[in-house]
C-alpha cells in the first residue's frame, strides 16, 4: 500500500445499481446540510479493498465487443477501471464524503498499466479518494483505483471529478484558458447510436440515468442521452491497438459529452513515442474528448 | 543403361542447377456484364453468376465435363450458407463434377489473389489447369440478424429446460428483430472507402478536374472497345445484359463536372468525389482459364500471357500515416526490383479504378521524389506513367467494381491486350497489374505476352 | 413452341368432336430418335427392271428390311417407287395402280418415295413425259396421304445409278422419321459423288461444323442435331446472345464463338476458332438470319439494308474467306437457310424474299466451286416452322399459315435440322446447289 489510509476489506465488489439510489439520498441529504453549513470539508480517510476478484470471460468478452478491443485474454486497462471503479463509487455515497455523486462530471482520467494483466489472475483492487481541490465552476476530486496480482502493481487509476457548483475551501490556482481547439484531418469515424450509454452500462455495471434514457438525462439537463466517458475513452485505447504496448499511460480529457445518436470525427495518429487522440464533433468542430497513449518506462 | 564409370555430375558447370518453375499462362477469360447494383442482377445470387460467367468460360473453350485441376473464387460479401461458393458453382456448372474447388477472399483483391494463388499451382506442378474467379452482389447481400437476437436464437437453440428456453426468448426485444445490415466502413477507423479515399485525395492535392478525366477516358476507353468487338470473346451476356450497365459511352467533361460530391462530406477536406470519378455499387462475375503449357497444347489452347509474378502490399492507414488504398504504391516498387524493371519498362499499366483520385495518387506518390526518398527508400522518384500505357481498355469507373470480379476482369482484359501486341508487333510485351483493397490491403503483379 | 389445335383435334372427347365436324385433324408427326430402326414394318418395292432389283436388294441386304415386291394384305410402313426407267407414260400405270392398292392401309406416318429421272430438252418426248408425270403423280399423291404418311421423290440425274451414295442417302432420309415434316418434293441427285458413312447414326462423326445463329430457335436444333449425328460443333451467334449461345455449346459439349457474321473478318475468324480448338473444318451451316418487314412503298434503308446484309451478303463473305483459305477442302458441306418465301415470295417481305433467293442463288453457284475437293452446298427452306419468331405472328394468321400444307400444322425446329444435317453429310455430295423445302407441302410455290 501506497499510503498510510485505513483499509476496509471488503468481502466482494459492491454492485453499482444501490450506489445510484445511496448516491441521490446521499446528494439531498448533502444539500442539505451545505445549506446549513454543516457539510464536510475533508475526504474520507480510508480506503476501500477487496481480495481475490476474478475477472469473468462473458462478461470480459462483451464488453470487449462493446468498446471494440480484440477478444483477447488480457484485459483492456478499461476493463480493470470497469471492476475496480465500484470501490471508489462505494467511497462516494458514503455519509462523510463531502461531494454529491449524482450529476459529477468526469474531468480527466490517467491509467498506467504497469504490467498485462489476464483473465486468469486475481486481482486485488483498492479505491480510495484524494485531492480535493478547488476548480473554476466547484470542486474537483481524484478517486484513485488500483489492481495488485500477487503483491505487484500492475493498474492504477486516477479518475479526476468535478462536483459544479460545490464550493469549498479557497478558489482554483489554476485558472488557465483552456487551448482551443482546431480540427484535424480524421483518421476515422465513430458511429454510436442510441443505444450505446445503455449497451455500456451494461458491460459496466455503471447505471447512471443520464446514459440510460433520454428521460434520465433530462432530469440532469442533457437534451439526449450521452455516452459514457469511459466508454468514449475505452474506444480512444482500442483505436491504438496493439501499438500501446504492454506497459503505458493513458490519459484521456473530457471536453463535452457526446450526445447520442453521434458519429464523431476521430484522429488517432502517432506523436513522438505515442499517440495523441482527438474526438470531435463532425460538424460543428466541437472537441469531444482528447488524449494521449505513451509508453511507460 | 550402361553403369556410370564415375559419380554423377550436375548437368550444368556452375553447381545445382536453378530451379526451374513451369510457366503458369493465362489461356482465356469470361464474365458476364458487370450490373449497376439493384439493376439487371438484383435478384441473382453470387452462385447462380458465378455459375453463369463459369458455363460461358466452358463453352468458350470446349471444356463439358472436362476435369479442371482446380477452380478458386471468391466473394468479398458472401451469405454464410455460401460456405463453399465455389464448389457448389462447379456442381452446377458443365464442368466435370470431379473438379475440385475452394474459396479464398483478399477482399477487392479477391480476383487476382484467386490468379496469382492458382499460377503458382501451376509453376509449381500441381497442377496442369485452373479457373480463378470472382463474384460480388450488393443487391443480393446477406442481411444479417441484430447481435442481441443473434445470441438469444443461439441461446435458445443450446437451452435444455424449459426455463432456460423462457429465459432466451425473454430477452428478445422488438427492436432486436430489426436486421443488421453489412457496414462497408473500414471496422477499425469507421470512415467508409470513399471517406478514407477523400482524405488521400486532399493530402495529395488532387483536383476534381483531375478525377473526372479519368473518368471520361475509362468510360471512352471501353466504349471503344466494345464497339471494336474485344470483348467479344472476354463476356457473355446475362440476364438481357449485354454490356457493363454502368458505361456511359455518351458522358463528358460537362456532364461529369454536374455531379455534387458525394464522399468526404462531413470530413474537413475539400469534397472533389463524385458519383462520376467513383466507382458505383455492382453485380457480377468473371473467371480466368489458367493453365501449363502442356495442358494448352493438348487443349488446343492460345496461350495468351504468362503469370510472371506478384507481390502483396498493406500499410498502417489506421494511424492516417498512409491512405487506406495506397498499398499498391508500396508493393510495386518491391515487385519490380526483384525483377530488376522499372515502370518504364512496362508497355502497359493497369491500376484498378475503385475511384479516380486512387489512380491518381497512386502516380502521384511515384512520382514524387520525396515519397520516393522517404517512404520508398529509393534515390527519389519510382517513375511516371503516361496516359497511353495506363488502362487502356477503360477499368472500373466505366465497367463497374463487383468487388472480387475485378481482378479476373483486368487479368483476362489486359491478357488478350498482350497476345494482340505481340502479335502485331512481335517482342514480349508486359503488363503490370494493380489492385487496391479494403483493410490498406494491396496487390500487385506482372504478366508478360506468352 | 405449342400447337394446341393439334393437340385438342387428337384428344379424347375434342378429338371426337373435331372429327364430327369435319375440321381437319393434323397427325402427329414421328421424329426421328437416335438408334432407332429405319422402317417398322414392311416396305413394297414396286417397278420393273434392274433398278428396282437393286433398290430392293439394298433394302433387304445391308438395310435388313422387310421387302415385298408385290403388294399383299400388309400395312406398309413405306412404298419405294422405282420409276428410273420409265420411257412412255403408259410404264407408269402399273406400278401406280398397285401402289393405289395399299393407300388405304398404310401405316401411320408411313412414306411413299420415287425414284426417277429428270425430264430434259434433250430426252425422246415420250421419255421425257413419263419422267415429268412422276412429278406431277407424286405431288399430288402427297397431297392425299393423311395419318402424318408423306409422298418424295428422288431425281437422279442421267448416269446417276441408283447405289450412288447421295441415292442411298436420301432414300434413307426420306424413308426414315428425319424428313418428318419434308413433304411434296423431289430431290435432285446430280452426280455419284459423296460417300456412306461407316455408321448411319453418326454420319458426321470426326466432322467439325459451324452453324451460325446456333443461340436459339432453329440454329439450336442445328447444333443439338449435328453434334447428336458425331459432329463437334461451333456453335457462333451475335455477342448479345451470348449466354443463350453458351448454353447451347455446353449441351453440344461444343465451343461458342461470339461473333457477328457481318464482320469484315467473320469468315477468318471462324476458321481460325475453328482450326485452332478443333483442327479442321467441314460443314458450315449459314443460319443466321432476321427478319424487318415492310411493304416495299414503306421500305427504308434502316430496314433493306441490315436484312440482305445478314441473310445473304454475310454468307457470301465468309464463303468466299473459306473458299480462299486453302482449309475448307476435305468434303466440304455448306447449307445455308433459304425460305419458302424466297421461293414463292410473300408479302411485306421483299428485303427477307431478296435475301432469301439471293440464297438460292448462292448455293447453285457455290457447289460447283467446292466439287474439286468433293464438297458441295446447298439449301433447306423451311416453310412455317414452329419457333419463337412464328410465335409473334397474330394468333389467327399463326393458325391459318399452320394449316396451309399437307400435313395440316408447323413444323419443329428438329425438321430442319434434320434436313440441314442430312445435308451436310457425307452422303449427300452429290447434291449440288439445290433447294430442299421443309415445308409439309406448304400450297405456296413450286
Amino acid at each position: 500500500m501506497t499510503d498510510e489510509r485505513p483499509v476496509v476489506l471488503l468481502p466482494q465488489v459492491p454492485p453499482l445499481g444501490g450506489s445510484y439510489v445511496r448516491g441521490v439520498a446521499a446528494g439531498g441529504r448533502l444539500a442539505v446540510e451545505r445549506r446549513l453549513g454543516r457539510a464536510g470539508a475533508s475526504l474520507p480517510a480510508l480506503a476501500y479493498e477487496v481480495a481475490g476478484v476474478r475477472p469473468d470471460a462473458e462478461h470480459l468478452t462483451a464488453y470487449q465487443h462493446h468498446v471494440g478491443e480484440s477478444g483477447s485474454d488480457r484485459l483492456p486497462a478499461g476493463f480493470v477501471h470497469v471492476l475496480a471503479f465500484p470501490l471508489a463509487t462505494a467511497l462516494m455515497v458514503r455519509a462523510d464524503f463531502p461531494l454529491p455523486l449524482v450529476g459529477m462530471v468526469h474531468l480527466a482520467n490517467r491509467v498506467e498499466q504497469h504490467a498485462p494483466t489476464t483473465l486468469v489472475e486475481a486481482l486485488d483492487l483498492h479505491a480510495h479518494a484524494e485531492n480535493l481541490a478547488p476548480h473554476r465552476s466547484g470542486t474537483a476530486v481524484d478517486l484513485v483505483t488500483e489492481a495488485r496480482v500477487d503483491d505487484r502493481l500492475v493498474w492504477r487509476g486516477v479518475s479526476t471529478y468535478l462536483a459544479k457548483g460545490v464550493r469549498l475551501a479557497g478558489r482554483p490556482a489554476d485558472d488557465e484558458p483552456r487551448p482551443s481547439f482546431v480540427p484535424p484531418v480524421p483518421t476515422g469515424r465513430w458511429h454510436l447510436d442510441a443505444g450505446t450509454g445503455r449497451r455500456y452500462a451494461q458491460v459496466s455495471g455503471d447505471r447512471n440515468p443520464i446514459h440510460l434514457s433520454a428521460l434520465g438525462a433530462k432530469a440532469f439537463g442533457f437534451p439526449r442521452t450521452i455516452a459514457h466517458g469511459m466508454d468514449t475513452a475505452a474506444r480512444t485505447l482500442a483505436a491504438v491497438g496493439p501499438a500501446r504496448g504492454d506497459a503505458f499511460v493513458w490519459t484521456v480529457q473530457f471536453a463535452a459529452p457526446v450526445l447520442l445518436p453521434s458519429s464523431p470525427s476521430v484522429r488517432v495518429a502517432r506523436d513522438g513515442d505515442g499517440f495523441g487522440v482527438d474526438v470531435w464533433h463532425a460538424r460543428s468542430g466541437k472537441l469531444h474528448l482528447t488524449g494521449r497513449v505513451d509508453p511507460l518506462r | 543403361m550402361a553403369p556410370s564409370p564415375s559419380p554423377r555430375k550436375s548437368s550444368t558447370s556452375g553447381g545445382a542447377p536453378a530451379p526451374t518453375a513451369r510457366r503458369a499462362l493465362v489461356l482465356g477469360g469470361n464474365r458476364i456484364p458487370f450490373a449497376r447494383s439493384g439493376g439487371a442482377y438484383a435478384h441473382a445470387s453470387n452462385q447462380d453468376m458465378l455459375t453463369a460467367a463459369l458455363d460461358g468460360l466452358v463453352a468458350r473453350y470446349g471444356l463439358q465435363g472436362e476435369r479442371i485441376g482446380e477452380v478458386a473464387a471468391g466473394a468479398v460479401l458472401k451469405h454464410s450458407r455460401d460456405f463453399n461458393l465455389t464448389r457448389e458453382v462447379v456442381l452446377g456448372s458443365a464442368l466435370s463434377a470431379t473438379t475440385p474447388a475452394y474459396d479464398l477472399q483478399q477482399a477487392c483483391a479477391t480476383g487476382l489473389e484467386s490468379v496469382v494463388s492458382l499460377a503458382n499451382k501451376i509453376r509449381l506442378g500441381q497442377l496442369d489447369s485452373a479457373i480463378a474467379g470472382g463474384v460480388d452482389t450488393t443487391s443480393d447481400a446477406p442481411i444479417a440478424v441484430s447481435d442481441r437476437l443473434r445470441r438469444a436464437l443461439l441461446d435458445l437453440s443450446r437451452a435444455k429446460t424449459v426455463g432456460q428456453r423462457l429465459a432466451a426468448a425473454s430477452r428478445i426485444r422488438p427492436k432486436d428483430l430489426a436486421p443488421a445490415t453489412p457496414r462497408t466502413s473500414e471496422p477499425r477507423t469507421g470512415l467508409s472507402m470513399g471517406e478514407h479515399q477523400a482524405l488521400t485525395t486532399a493530402e495529395w492535392g488532387i483536383t476534381r478536374e483531375a478525377q473526372d478525366e479519368v473518368a471520361l477516358r475509362s468510360h471512352q476507353r471501353l466504349a471503344a472497345a466494345y464497339d471494336a468487338g474485344f470483348f467479344d470473346d472476354l463476356v457473355t451476356p446475362y440476364r438481357g445484359l449485354a454490356r457493363d450497365a454502368n458505361l456511359r459511352p455518351d458522358t463528358s467533361l460537362e456532364k461529369l463536372a454536374q455531379l455534387k460530391p458525394t464522399f468526404g462530406l462531413g470530413l474537413d477536406v475539400p469534397a472533389t468525389m463524385t458519383a462520376g470519378n467513383s466507382t458505383p455499387l455492382t453485380d457480377g462475375a468473371s473467371t480466368v482459364l489458367l493453365g501449363s503449357d502442356e495442358w494448352a497444347a493438348e487443349h488446343r489452347l492460345t496461350p495468351l500471357a504468362v503469370v510472371v509474378d506478384a507481390e502483396a502490399g498493406a500499410v498502417d492507414f489506421v494511424y492516417g500515416e498512409d491512405g487506406l488504398l495506397m498499398a499498391p504504391v508500396y508493393a510495386v516498387p518491391r515487385l519490380l526490383a526483384r525483377h530488376g524493371l522499372t515502370l518504364a519498362d512496362f508497355d502497359y499499366v493497369e491500376i484498378h479504378e475503385a475511384f479516380a483520385s486512387t489512380v491518381l495518387t497512386t502516380l502521384a506518390a511515384w512520382e514524387s521524389d520525396t515519397f520516393g526518398k522517404e517512404r520508398l527508400g529509393l534515390d527519389g522518384a519510382f517513375g511516371t506513367v503516361d496516359v497511353d500505357r495506363l488502362n487502356v481498355h477503360g477499368s472500373s469507373l466505366a465497367a463497374g467494381h463487383p468487388f472480387a470480379a475485378t481482378g479476373g476482369r483486368i487479368v483476362a482484359t489486359i491478357s488478350k491486350e498482350l497476345h494482340l501486341r505481340q502479335q502485331r508487333d512481335g517482342g514480349t510485351p508486359r503488363a503490370l497489374v494493380s489492385v487496391c483493397a479494403a483493410g490498406g490491403l494491396g496487390l500487385t503483379a506482372i504478366l508478360e505476352a506468352a | 413452341m405449342t400447337d394446341t389445335y393439334l393437340e385438342l383435334v387428337n384428344g379424347g372427347l375434342t378429338g371426337t368432336l373435331a372429327k364430327k365436324l369435319g375440321l381437319p385433324r393434323p397427325a402427329p408427326l414421328r421424329r426421328y430418335r437416335a438408334g432407332e430402326p429405319l422402317l417398322v414394318g414392311p416396305v413394297l418395292v414396286l417397278g420393273k427392271g434392274a433398278d428396282a432389283d437393286a433398290v430392293a436388294a439394298q433394302l433387304a441386304g445391308p438395310w435388313d428390311l422387310d421387302v415385298h415386291r408385290h403388294a399383299h394384305d400388309a400395312r406398309y410402313a413405306a412404298l419405294v417407287l422405282v420409276l428410273t426407267e420409265v420411257t412412255h407414260p403408259d410404264d407408269l400405270a402399273a406400278p401406280v395402280l398397285e401402289a393405289a392398292a395399299t393407300l388405304r392401309s398404310l401405316a401411320r406416318g408411313a412414306r411413299v418415295v420415287t425414284l426417277s429421272r429428270p425430264a430434259t430438252d434433250e430426252d425422246a418426248p415420250a421419255v421425257a413425259a413419263a419422267r415429268q408425270g412422276v412429278d406431277g403423280l407424286l405431288r399430288s399423291l402427297a397431297k392425299e396421304l393423311r395419318g402424318g404418311a408423306t409422298g418424295n421423290g428422288l431425281v437422279l440425274a442421267d448416269g446417276v445409278g441408283v447405289d450412288a451414295p447421295s441415292v442411298l442417302g436420301g432414300l434413307r432420309f426420306l424413308l426414315s422419321t428425319r424428313s418428318a415434316f419434308v413433304d411434296g418434293q423431289l430431290l435432285a441427285v446430280d452426280t455419284d459423288g459423296g460417300s456412306l458413312p461407316d455408321d448411319w447414326d453418326r454420319p458426321l462423326a470426326g466432322r467439325v461444323a459451324v452453324v451460325t445463329g446456333a443461340a436459339r430457335g432453329i440454329g439450336e436444333a442445328i447444333a443439338e442435331t449435328l453434334a447428336r449425328d458425331g459432329a463437334t460443333v461451333v456453335a457462333v451467334d451475335v455477342p448479345a446472345a451470348g449466354d443463350h449461345l453458351a448454353a447451347v455449346a455446353n449441351r453440344v459439349r461444343g465451343t461458342a464463338l461470339q461473333l457477328d457474321v457481318t464482320a469484315d473478318d467473320a469468315g477468318e475468324r471462324i476458321l481460325e476458332h475453328a482450326l485452332q480448338r478443333h483442327g479442321r473444318l467441314d460443314v458450315v451451316v449459314h443460319n443466321a438470319g432476321i427478319t424487318r418487314d415492310k411493304l416495299l412503298a414503306n421500305m427504308t434503308p434502316e430496314k433493306w439494308d441490315p436484312v440482305l446484309a445478314v441473310n445473304v451478303a454475310a454468307q457470301l463473305r465468309i464463303n468466299e474467306a473459306l473458299l480462299t483459305s486453302g482449309d475448307f477442302t476435305d468434303a466440304p458441306r455448306i447449307v445455308s437457310l433459304a425460305s419458302t418465301s424466297g421461293i414463292a415470295g410473300n408479302r411485306g417481305q421483299t428485303n427477307y424474299a431478296a435475301s432469301k433467293g439471293g440464297v438460292i442463288g448462292m448455293v447453285r453457284a457455290t457447289a460447283p466451286l467446292l466439287e474439286a475437293f468433293g464438297g458441295t452446298a446447298n439449301a433447306v427452306a423451311p416453310g412455317f416452322i414452329e419457333t419463337e419468331m412464328t410465335a409473334r405472328i397474330p394468333a389467327v394468321t399463326r393458325q391459318v399459315a399452320r394449316r396451309l400444307n399437307s400435313l395440316q400444322q408447323g413444323g419443329q425446329p428438329v425438321d430442319v435440322a434434320e434436313a440441314v444435317a442430312f445435308l451436310a453429310s457425307p452422303a449427300a455430295g452429290g447434291i449440288r446447289g439445290r433447294v430442299l423445302r421443309v415445308c409439309g407441302q406448304n400450297m405456296v410455290g413450286q
